[in-house]
């Protein structure tokens, strides 16, 4: 067991890739299944859980603005406690696998526009009310309401009714096939609430009540005793704060003030596992820091430019040194490995190859660009100094205008020619790409249009045969990765890092912690 | 003559206030961004910006927001907090404000109480001993710790006392309900952080005024009189040097309530300058005004009376010329 351990340590720190690792595993003897999980799971090898205890989560970013409204919810902190007091009618878990939670079961007709939800009985909300069909209409119609706020409309656009056929059942009709909805009803904004509700800190079904919530400063929780399901609910309770300063939120939890903390950069990694009282949480996911080039303006549409972008990019060394070794290799399409079967694996890695990078800019006629940077990601600012310096030495002058993330959304990205972006990952490759580069994509942040894109994206969700799918999906990053405005150097790994007596946590690549969703999953050795 | 002052000082204030605010409001709208696209950042859209604007009422044009917020202010009420208010929580601000208020009077109220007799003391102690190697000792480590930041200050406690020593917790974590030793060793490090920074001045200048005083002519009668240097000290020189002194134990006050925000973002210590970063972040902008008021309310009290004992502590300014 020792030998498995070096190579985790060996993998983390990027000394092997993922399937070297998976061949040291087969040597010793491990299934590949096993070994897959010992990639990201630091505690495979622990024992049987304890209950009792609590522990604190610190979060990185809270604000007058964090809410109990799941829908409204916008960053971690809001994420985790939609997890922690509410559940949703299906849930992703280890493997990306989908599982069904407020929804019994739940079957798809032939051509994927028809969904039956059987909502599951006996089911209390905090407040004692009975879940039923209709709360889960209301819960859902929310997010497809003239005027709705919510993030993930998008998501819903086919989405023709949601209608309770009878107590317990509950009926989905959309306009066009969408065989990814499953995955999408997993989103922590699509948690469901009790209908009309207005006390948001009994809307849920959660493992956890609300006692305490105050916002911008902390929440505290405590075991709901009434839970529907027996999933440990080990801990008696935790606090979800958060700790804006990186360097303030690794010292409370190297001080013991804190069990858990998400984002340490890659620069701490070191320091936290030295202590041996400490763990790092190192998950392999799409999120993804790049450049977006706008290509219905200049300089981004000249496409020699992009390409030559593209071949001056150090990927290697991005991950190896900027992210030591916690990150992947951007392909320039968001559908990383992270993706399971939708990433192809076909496409050949796009190399740092700067004669070639030459080449496209001088075809260009550009000898100089300026690029709007914002610590958006953790390393793409060092990311954008390497590209500056690598551009140099063949003769082209990239300016990076460093401009504050305070309002970057709003003013900067979508706006500005050259810039960079940050984006999360997103349940499926359809999603991602649909919302990134679909013709009804709120966030086509490079303004790439193309009809052949659209037919894909609406074929693929139809398409129910594993092989043509993933030929479409092919297509697509090919499309995605020679003919947009984005570059995508490197996709990161959710790095989080925990008392190393706190076990039990999933890989879902989706968000902190395993997805967000460790609440009622993880314990704390006595 | 003394009223006249006190009147005309509070007329003056009011105005102060409101140039304040309306300073503030424009800041404000000239940064980018209002709070609806802020709150939805990376996932806002133009549908859902608007609904959410429509929602917060910010469909306004900007000066009748203001106006409306300067009617509401003069009949006592702060408004609602924007911010929560798109899930129909909309939190009035007073409520928002109360916990941290609260909390940072708190921390202000200790830091003074040990801070102010602590360097009025060594600050005496210096000035009754200028030149010898205590006095050196006090100039040069107050000096030092006056060019130091109060991060660097606060990074190094938590450095030595939390990670190294394992005696106290590095972030402040208030349950609202501890009481004796046990809130104590919660508030100990910003409160230490805080002394540290706040002391150092304070030290400085009792030192520099009281030796200032001591080189006047009446001082020199005294000694020629043969009154003990330490009576000399306390009864004829340090109440005429107390205009200064209190100048500068105000002005640290004031910061404290209102510009400690670095030493309250390091402890995630949630007091009233965290929040006017976080509103001003989300331009939550009734929340913003609300924080600068307060801050600008205490600046313009303190300052009124440390000016009063001044007055009062030299006759000279009761008659301008």
């Amino acid at each position: 067991m020792k030998e498995i351990k070096t190579f985790q340590q060996m993998y983390r720190d990027g000394h092997v890739n993922r399937r070297e690792f998976l061949a040291a595993m087969g040597a010793l003897g491990v299934t590949a299944a096993t070994a897959g999980s010992f990639l990201t799971s630091s505690s495979a090898l622990a024992a049987t859980p304890t209950r009792g205890g609590s522990v604190i989560f610190a979060s990185n970013l809270h604000g007058p603005d964090d809410t109990l409204d799941p829908l409204l919810g916008t960053s971690t902190i809001d994420y985790t406690r939609a997890n922690a007091g509410c559940n949703g009618l299906i849930q992703i878990w280890n493997d990306m696998s989908l599982n069904p939670e407020l929804a019994e079961e739940w079957s798809v007709n032939s051509n994927a526009t028809e969904y039956m939800f059987k909502i599951r009985k006996g089911v209390t909300f905090h407040d004692g009310h009975p879940l039923e069909a209709a709360d889960v209409v209301w819960s859902m119609n929310r997010h497809i309401e003239d005027g709705s706020p919510s993030s993930i409309g998008s998501f819903f656009t086919l989405v023709e009714e949601w209608k309770a056929i009878d107590k317990y059942t509950v009926k989905l009709t959309l306009s066009s096939p969408d065989a990814d909805m499953p995955y999408k009803l997993t989103q922590p904004q699509a948690k469901i609430v009790k209908k009309h509700t207005t006390n948001w800190y009994k809307c849920g079904t959660g493992p956890y009540l609300v006692d305490e919530f105050q916002a911008g400063v902390k929440s505290t929780h405590s075991r709901n005793p009434n839970y529907w399901r027996d999933t440990g609910q080990h801990l008696d309770g935790m606090e979800i704060t958060a700790i804006t300063d990186p360097n303030a939120r690794l010292n409370a939890l190297l001080a013991g003030s804190v069990d858990m903390v998400i984002t340490p950069s890659a620069k701490m990694i070191k320091k936290i596992e030295s202590t041996g009282k400490h763990k790092v949480l190192s998950v392999p996911s799409g999120v993804y820091g790049g450049i977006c080039c706008l290509k219905n303006t200049a300089p981004g549409d000249n496409d020699d430019l992009v390409q030559g972008l593209r071949y001056i990019q150090d990927r290697e060394r991005i991950v190896r040194k900027f992210l030591k070794g916690h990150g992947t290799l951007g392909n320039d399409h968001p559908i990383n490995i992270s993706y399971g079967a939708d990433h192809c694996h076909e496409l050949p890695q796009i190399p740092y190859d700067p004669d070639k990078a030459k080449w496209h800019l001088n075809k260009s006629g550009y000898s100089t660009a300026e690029l709007f940077v914002a610590p958006v990601s953790g390393a793409i600012e060092d990311t954008c100094l390497l590209m500056q310096a690598n551009l140099k030495k063949i003769g082209f002058d990239l300016k990076l205008k460093k401009v504050p993330t305070d309002g970057y959304w709003g003013a900067v990205w979508m706006k500005e020619p050259l810039n960079v972006v940050s984006w999360n990952m997103r349940p499926t490759a359809n999603s991602m790409m649909g919302i990134q580069f679909g013709p009804n994509g709120n966030w086509n942040d490079t303004y790439w249009n193309s009809d052949r894109m659209g037919q894909l994206l609406k074929d693929s969700l139809a398409e129910t045969d594993a092989a043509k799918r993933h030929e479409m999906h092919c297509e697509m990053q090919k499309l995605v990765s020679t003919e947009s405005g984005i570059i995508i150097p490197y996709h990161t790994n959710i790095l989080d890092a925990h008392d190393s007596k706190i076990h039990g946590f999933s890989n879902v690549p989706l968000g902190a912690f395993g997805g967000n969703g460790w609440a009622e999953h993880i314990w704390k050795e006595a | 003559m003394l009223w006249r002052a006190i009147v005309g000082r509070l007329g003056l204030s009011i105005v102060t206030l409101w140039v304040v605010s309306v300073l503030i409001f424009v800041g404000t709208n000239l940064l980018p961004g209002d709070i609806a696209q802020i709150m939805l950042g990376q996932t806002a859209t133009p549908e859902n910006t608007e609904a959410l604007r429509v929602k917060l009422g910010l469909d306004k044009p900007a000066h009748m927001q203001y106006l409306v917020w300067l009617g509401n202010i003069a009949q006592g009420d702060l408004g609602i907090s924007k911010a929560g208010l798109g899930a129909g929580l909309g939190t009035p601000i007073v409520e928002v404000l109360g916990p941290r208020v609260t909390n940072t009077l708190r921390l202000t109220a200790l830091v003074a109480v040990i801070a102010i007799p602590f360097s009025l003391f060594i600050g005496l102690i210096a000035a009754m001993h200028p030149g010898t190697q205590l006095d050196r000792t006090v100039t040069f480590s107050t000096l030092s710790l006056i060019s130091v930041p109060d991060f660097l200050v606060a990074t190094f406690l938590v450095l030595i006392f939390a990670v190294y020593l394992g005696w106290l917790p590095s972030i402040v974590f208030l349950r609202g309900n501890e009481t004796g030793w046990v809130l104590i060793k919660t508030l100990a490090m910003p409160t230490l952080t805080l002394i540290i920074v706040a002391s150092s001045q304070i030290i400085r200048m009792t030192r520099a005024t009281v030796l200032n005083v001591m080189s006047s002519p009446y001082i020199e009668m005294a000694i020629l009189k043969g009154v003990p240097r330490k009576k000399i000290i306390l009864r004829h020189a340090l109440l005429n040097a107390i205009g200064p002194i209190v100048n500068v134990i105000v002005l640290n006050l004031a910061w404290l309530v209102g510009g400690v925000v670095v030493v309250e973002i390091i402890f995630a210590y949630p007091g009233l300058a965290k929040l006017m970063v976080e509103a001003v972040l989300l331009r939550d902008l009734p929340l913003v005004q609300a924080c600068a008021m307060i801050f600008c309310g205490t600046y313009v009290v303190l300052i009124f009376l440390a000016d009063m004992a001044s007055i009062l502590s030299n006759p000279r300014l009761r008659h301008p010329k």
